[in-house]
């Protein structure tokens, strides 16, 4: 059954954030002293720290978090939520890390990309354009499980149809992020990463409600399924998931460039330092949280997986219209959307500024050919729309199990890009031959092998992926000739 | 406090990044370990608190509880405050400026 009520909700949060980016963009445009690549792809480098961290968390936390991964904890138990707890690290290790080198070096180069970095640490245009090639692939499967998740989603609770959904929020999405660039998505990034709390806050209020209360939820839980309550899950949870996980969701993820360029964007090292101790909070309370009411759901909803459509997936859409009245559950699925727009509007501007920035404008340069302002703005905005506009067409015929889409491609470019930023940044002797075997090869053996379901002790592909690119980094770079001294000056003095 | 000198040239902040950035894999390396020790070490005695097993308040409430301290105490005791802007301007060490940059009207 249709649900207007259901619908409003997300209606208002949409137009609230459309309006948010333009004003941002508006705003920016008036002090942008950089110029427009500067404003529109980093904004600026002005991020305090509150926008700082809540546009890492929003860009980190997609739709899979809120829907696939509480849908396995469902499934799994409460050793699902201790292995989601692992993504506690990310903050930590993206801004300690990558944070401060990142934001001395890019400023030195007058960096406004991940790829500008590589392209000017290890002097390689092929390089570059592989890396370029490779966000874009793997930004756009992102963007498209986000689309497909956001969608169902609201097709699941409100009634009305798949491409209703994905219209109302896809055009937005694409719409505020063409007009907003890196700012007007920071800013709306904010407001989701506040609307996906305000979602888990809600949705856990209709859990514990229906389910007569934390304790009585628990009660039920241990008595249908003792097993939930182990680590491994009488089998389900094997050791070697957990140690993938790690590597997947939170050692490797500081190397995912969409979180690296905001790296490049705050203002001084106190937004820095703040947005890592609450953004760490913020986020701790959102992963936890959210991946709790997927076990605690198996309080509610008590069937087998076939009476909720056969799918995971359908789990936490089924929780919010089992246990929320409608107006409710609007607003409740304001924070799986939000989570889903706030990933796409973060991996659309990156992939605009690889097609503009690194390949576009690059290439013009290179043959003498300057590019004028006004004609770099506008072919901005059209590129990141069209960009848009491709991933939103693609998404109109849905795949099945976002995760495991999302890990896909988490995989993929933490594959590409960890050694050959950690190459950049730390080791002097990392040069272009290594770099860009490691990301060729690394992630032409990840793509193999998870296209053969190839596994190494049962591992997860990333294993394979990580220690091939490792292995060509290392072997690469010292079997050739080392990066010139010029260019390694503003990377390591 | 983060603030206790102030780095003045390119070389003594990168320096000072670097450090930070071992720090940070260190801290990385104690919350493994607190993971594994609240989570996994706890899962064999038969303890609930509100109806939930100590393995479960350990390995995720306790982790994160955990993560917390490690942000403050990196952002106290390791991290200091550099500033950013002075290293934009003037010398750029003889490299060559992105080659892909804008021509600004």
């Amino acid at each position: 059954m249709n649900s207007f009520a259901g619908l409003l909700p997300v209606v208002v949060f949409l137009v609230f954030a459309l309006v948010a980016a333009v004003i941002a963009r508006q705003r920016a445009k008036a002090r942008a002293k950089d110029g427009f690549v500067a404003e529109y792809f980093i904004g600026s480098r002005g991020l305090g720290a509150f926008v700082l961290a809540m546009t890492t968390i929003a860009t980190y936390g997609s739709v899979s978090s809120f829907v696939g991964g509480p849908g396995q904890a469902w499934s799994i138990g409460w050793g699902w939520v201790y292995m989601a707890t692992v993504q506690v690290t990310t903050l930590f290790l993206l801004y300690g890390i990558l944070g401060k080198k990142m934001a001395l070096v890019s400023r030195r180069l007058g960096a406004v990309t991940v790829i500008d970095v590589i392209r000017q640490r290890y002097q390689s245009n092929a390089l570059a354009v592989a890396a370029a090639l490779v966000m874009i692939t793997f930004f756009a499967t992102t963007m498209i499980a986000q689309f497909v998740g956001g969608a169902k989603l609201f097709e699941y609770v409100t009634g009305y149809s798949y491409t209703l959904g994905l219209c109302i929020f896809g055009i937005t999405a694409i719409l505020f992020t063409s007009i907003g660039g890196f700012r007007g998505v920071a800013v709306t990034d904010a407001l989701c990463g506040v609307a996906m709390l305000v979602g888990i806050g809600v949705l856990a209020w209709g859990i514990l409600s229906a389910g007569g209360g934390y304790a009585a939820v628990m009660d039920t839980i241990a008595t249908n399924h003792p097993e939930m309550m182990e680590p491994l899950s009488g089998g389900n949870m094997p050791i070697g998931l957990y140690f993938t996980q790690w590597l997947l969701v939170g050692v490797f993820t500081f190397a995912l460039p969409q979180s690296v360029v905001r790296t490049f964007a705050y203002k001084d090292t106190k937004a820095l330092h703040l947005a890592m101790v609450w953004g760490t909070v913020i986020l701790g309370a959102m992963m936890i949280g959210v991946t709790s009411l997927g076990v605690l759901s198996a309080g509610v909803l008590t069937e087998p997986l076939e009476a909720y459509g056969g799918s995971v997936d359908n789990i936490i859409p089924q929780a919010i219209v089992s246990t929320l009245p409608p107006w409710l559950a609007g607003i409740a699925i304001v924070g799986p959307i939000a989570a889903s727009v706030s990933t796409v509007s973060s991996l659309l501007i990156a992939a605009s500024s690889a097609v503009v920035k690194d390949l576009w404008l690059h290439a013009s340069e290179a043959r003498g050919a300057a590019v004028s302002e006004t004609i770099v703005a506008r072919s901005s905005q059209i590129i990141t729309l069209a960009i848009g506009a491709v991933v939103f067409v693609l998404s109109i015929v849905p795949p099945d199990v976002i995760w495991r889409i999302n890990m896909f491609a988490f995989g993929g470019l933490e594959t590409a890009f960890v050694w050959v930023l950690l190459g950049a940044l730390f080791w002097k002797r990392a040069n272009a031959t290594g770099a860009l075997l490691s990301m060729v090869g690394g992630v032409a053996a990840y793509c193999v092998a998870m296209a053969l379901g190839f596994k190494i002790f049962g591992l997860h592909q990333i294993t394979i992926g990580i220690t091939v690119a490792l292995i060509l980094m290392v072997v690469g770079s010292l079997t050739s000739k080392p990066t010139e001294e010029r260019a390694l000056e503003p990377f390591f003095g | 406090m983060s603030s206790k000198r102030k780095l003045t040239s390119y070389q003594e902040k990168l320096a000072q990044a670097t450090r930070e950035a071992k720090a940070t894999f260190a801290a990385l390396l104690a919350t493994i370990v607190a993971w594994i020790v609240l989570g996994f070490g706890l899962s064999g005695l038969d303890v609930q608190l509100f109806h939930t097993p100590l393995w479960v308040v350990g390995g995720t409430i306790g982790t994160w509880l955990f993560a917390i301290a490690v942000c403050v105490f990196l952002e106290k005791r390791v991290f200091e405050d550099i500033d950013l802007d002075d290293v934009a301007e003037g010398d750029t060490g003889g490299v060559v400026l992105a080659e892909g940059g804008v021509a600004h009207e």
